[in-house]
């Protein structure tokens, strides 16, 4: 595998989209202990954007095919970020490790992710279609459309 | 932990039995494991069966077991190698090899194998071509 | 010699390595004309089979002339052109007596370790995995032939490679799936899958008097070909209604195909709504290996006590397998990996008579550096793509 290596393909990114989006916008506060604080709503609507956007991602778990995958993974970075600047910028951090802990580790967590994985989609073509048209000695579309039949019906009975 | 194994040989019995204590044959690590061996007609048309159990438990009790499996020393798998290759030697004639197992099949090999790919000409040497 | 070799998931690239050797007295060397990049090669490629190694050299469908022999082969010359069948047996064992050539019980020097995946060792199989030996396979120049004088079939008349390099594995295969169907005579047979086996599935149940073949399919191209050159009489396009069990009925006068074909295997494309993205993601996480939505189909579209012909490959384990479906319509399961030994000269034959010319599915016929690019247009279905050929 080329360095760093890159196991995540699309599929799987979608899988984690989806798990922590639902984790987040729903059991993640109470695990984490901060339940009913500003920081729960900050990190439930980052679930909820994130699951959304993960929707409409053209790539296989997308539900309606509208954002290229590149685009996915650069909102994923930008909204990383933007949760774990999302404490220092109102304030908040000073109440306490509970108010901005959980938006740092999320953003650490989101960025690993990114960086394992795979940008190209699951197996994007990466062959040289023209090349290959140069380089063939036979005729595709001839082959199938041109010509007689192939076989003799009831000839193996 | 099985301490059984067993083959089936397309030969009839007679056969196996004279072949099995012929030095071209014999296998190694069933001696050494001071092993019981049997031979048993097997149904129809089907040959010979070759059973073998190795009564002696590893030294170190299951701990020692799960080490010697790590290593690939297991003296059950050695067996096992040992039948695959009477039988492959006594019905093809050949011992087995392929790229990625040029010695046939070992347990030592179960890890790391070469990729299958031809072997050098200094490699043939090593594996007994 | 050069040889196209796996590097990784998605990978494949051409090397150079060391010129095969004979290793046994039963081996011979074979100077490779034409070779073909399979679909089973896919999951390869895919990363889906197990215990794959850098390097290792791929393909199992090839043919070309012996260049060398063992000492005990003595059925083959120097000179000969023959075409080598993918599974490798050794013609000794209570498998290969009983015909069962791809089952053999001797040649897969890894046994114990494809023991521990399916309970039972198989016969190797040339350039697929050190689960099935660990052996070099064909997409090179050259190729060590073990058993040589049980495999390979002499090629001694006027057909040029293409006509016969798919007798090594698609054209058996194909046969061997409808051959399980016990077509006497009028019958209607579904073959999921119009890829290059689908296409000789079709083609042998026509040969051997199916009354109706429904060629099953989301690629149109393919299943164009299917209606051109397979002779299949009706098609299902499933990109365009996925209810493909519907349809069949439909076709069926509400019966079901006497007998369904599973020519797709563990990357099974299609599935339609929630259970498709769940198979989807456990197979990204790798905890279910094979994708079932082909068998599934297949099962349930079956008539009741019909007979369901698996020759799709599968590698592992696959999830919501219809056993109630299987059990109270009453189906039989039958499958394997195509006995090729045992349909070389009956399938030669109807080749000599022109009864079939296999070369109708060769689509892309590339020199072997383009093994990568050829690998990723066959994968990608790019450019009206059914079957590449390599030359060396």
């Amino acid at each position: 595998m080329p360095f760093p290596p890159r196991p995540i393909d699309s599929t799987l990114h979608g899988v984690t989209d989806y798990c922590a989006g639902g984790t987040l916008l729903t059991i993640f506060p109470r695990l984490a202990s901060i339940e009913g604080t500003e920081s729960a709503r900050q990190i439930r609507t980052a679930g909820a954007i994130h699951g959304g956007y993960s929707a409409i991602t053209d790539y296989p778990l997308g539900i309606v095919k509208l954002i290229p995958f590149k685009a996915h993974l650069a909102l994923d970075a930008v909204g990383a970020l933007a949760l774990a600047v999302t404490p220092f910028a109102s304030g908040q951090w000073k109440k306490g490790a509970k108010h901005w802990v959980p938006h740092v580790a999320l953003c650490l967590f989101e960025l690993s992710a990114l960086l394992m994985t795979d940008p190209t989609g699951a197996g994007d073509f990466h062959g040289d279609i023209e090349a290959v048209r140069a380089a063939n000695m036979e005729d595709p579309h001839r082959k199938i459309y041109d010509g007689a039949p192939a076989v003799r019906p009831a000839v193996a009975v | 932990m099985s301490s059984k194994a067993s083959i089936t040989v397309l030969r009839a019995r007679e056969e196996v039995e004279r072949l099995w204590r012929d030095s071209k044959y014999r296998s190694d690590s069933i001696e050494k494991a001071d092993a019981a061996v049997r031979f048993v007609d097997a149904p129809g048309d089907r040959g010979t069966e070759i059973h073998v159990d190795v009564q002696k438990s590893a030294p170190g009790g299951k701990l020692g077991e799960a080490v010697q499996k790590v290593l690939g020393t297991e003296p059950l798998a050695k067996v096992k190698d040992d039948l695959r290759r009477f039988k492959q030697l006594v019905e093809t004639g050949v011992i087995v090899r392929s790229e990625g197992v040029p010695e046939g099949e070992l347990l030592e090999r179960k890890r790391g194998q070469r990729a299958a790919q031809p072997l050098e000409p200094s490699e043939l040497n090593e594996v007994g071509v | 010699m050069r040889a196209n070799v796996w590097s990784g998931r998605n990978q494949v690239q051409v090397e150079n390595v060391s010129d095969p050797k004979i290793l046994n007295d039963r081996d011979a060397i074979v100077k490779i004309s034409s070779t073909a990049i399979c679909g089973s090669d896919l999951h390869l490629y895919d990363g889906y089979v197990p215990k794959m190694k850098r390097g290792d050299i791929l393909g199992h469908e090839f043919m070309g002339e012996i260049v060398e022999t063992g000492k005990r082969v003595s059925n083959l010359q120097v000179g000969d052109r023959v075409v080598v069948p993918f599974p490798i047996a050794c013609g000794d064992c209570w498998a290969c007596k009983h015909e069962l050539y791809s089952v053999c019980e001797n040649t897969n020097p890894n046994s114990g370790l494809a023991e521990k995946f399916f309970g039972h060792a198989t016969a190797g199989i040339f350039g697929y995995s050190h689960l099935t030996g660990g052996y070099a396979g064909g997409q090179a120049e050259y190729a060590r032939v073990p058993f040589a004088d049980v495999g390979p079939i002499k090629v001694e008349d006027d057909l040029t490679d293409e006509q016969v390099l798919f007798l090594s594995d698609i054209f058996p295969t194909g046969y061997f799936g409808a051959d399980l169907c016990d077509i006497r005579g009028g019958e209607v047979i579904a073959v999921f899958g119009a890829g290059a086996v689908g296409q000789f599935a079709i083609a042998s149940a026509v040969m051997m008097g199916a009354e109706r073949v429904i060629a099953i399919d989301q690629y149109d191209y393919r299943l164009q070909m299917a209606l051109n050159k397979a002779r299949a009489t009706d098609i299902i396009d499933f990109a365009k209604d996925p209810d493909i069990v519907e349809q069949l009925k439909e076709l069926t006068g509400g019966r079901g195909p006497d007998a369904v074909i599973d020519a797709v295997g563990m990357e099974a494309a299609h599935g339609h709504g929630a259970i498709h993205a769940i198979d989807r993601a456990k197979q990204a996480t790798r905890s279910e290996s094979d994708r079932p939505h082909a068998l599934r189909d297949a099962i349930l579209a079956c008539r009741p006590g019909g007979i369901v012909s698996v020759i799709g490959v599968y590698g592992g384990l696959m999830d919501k397998f219809p056993s109630g479906a299987f059990m109270n319509k009453g189906l039989q399961l039958r499958a394997g990996q195509c006995h090729v030994q045992k349909y070389l000269k009956p399938l030669y034959d109807h080749i000599k008579n022109g009864d079939i010319d296999p070369s109708f599915v060769v689509t892309h016929r590339l020199e072997l550096g383009m093994a990568p690019d050829g690998f990723e247009t066959f994968k990608h279905k790019q450019d009206e793509c059914v079957k590449v050929v390599l030359k060396p």
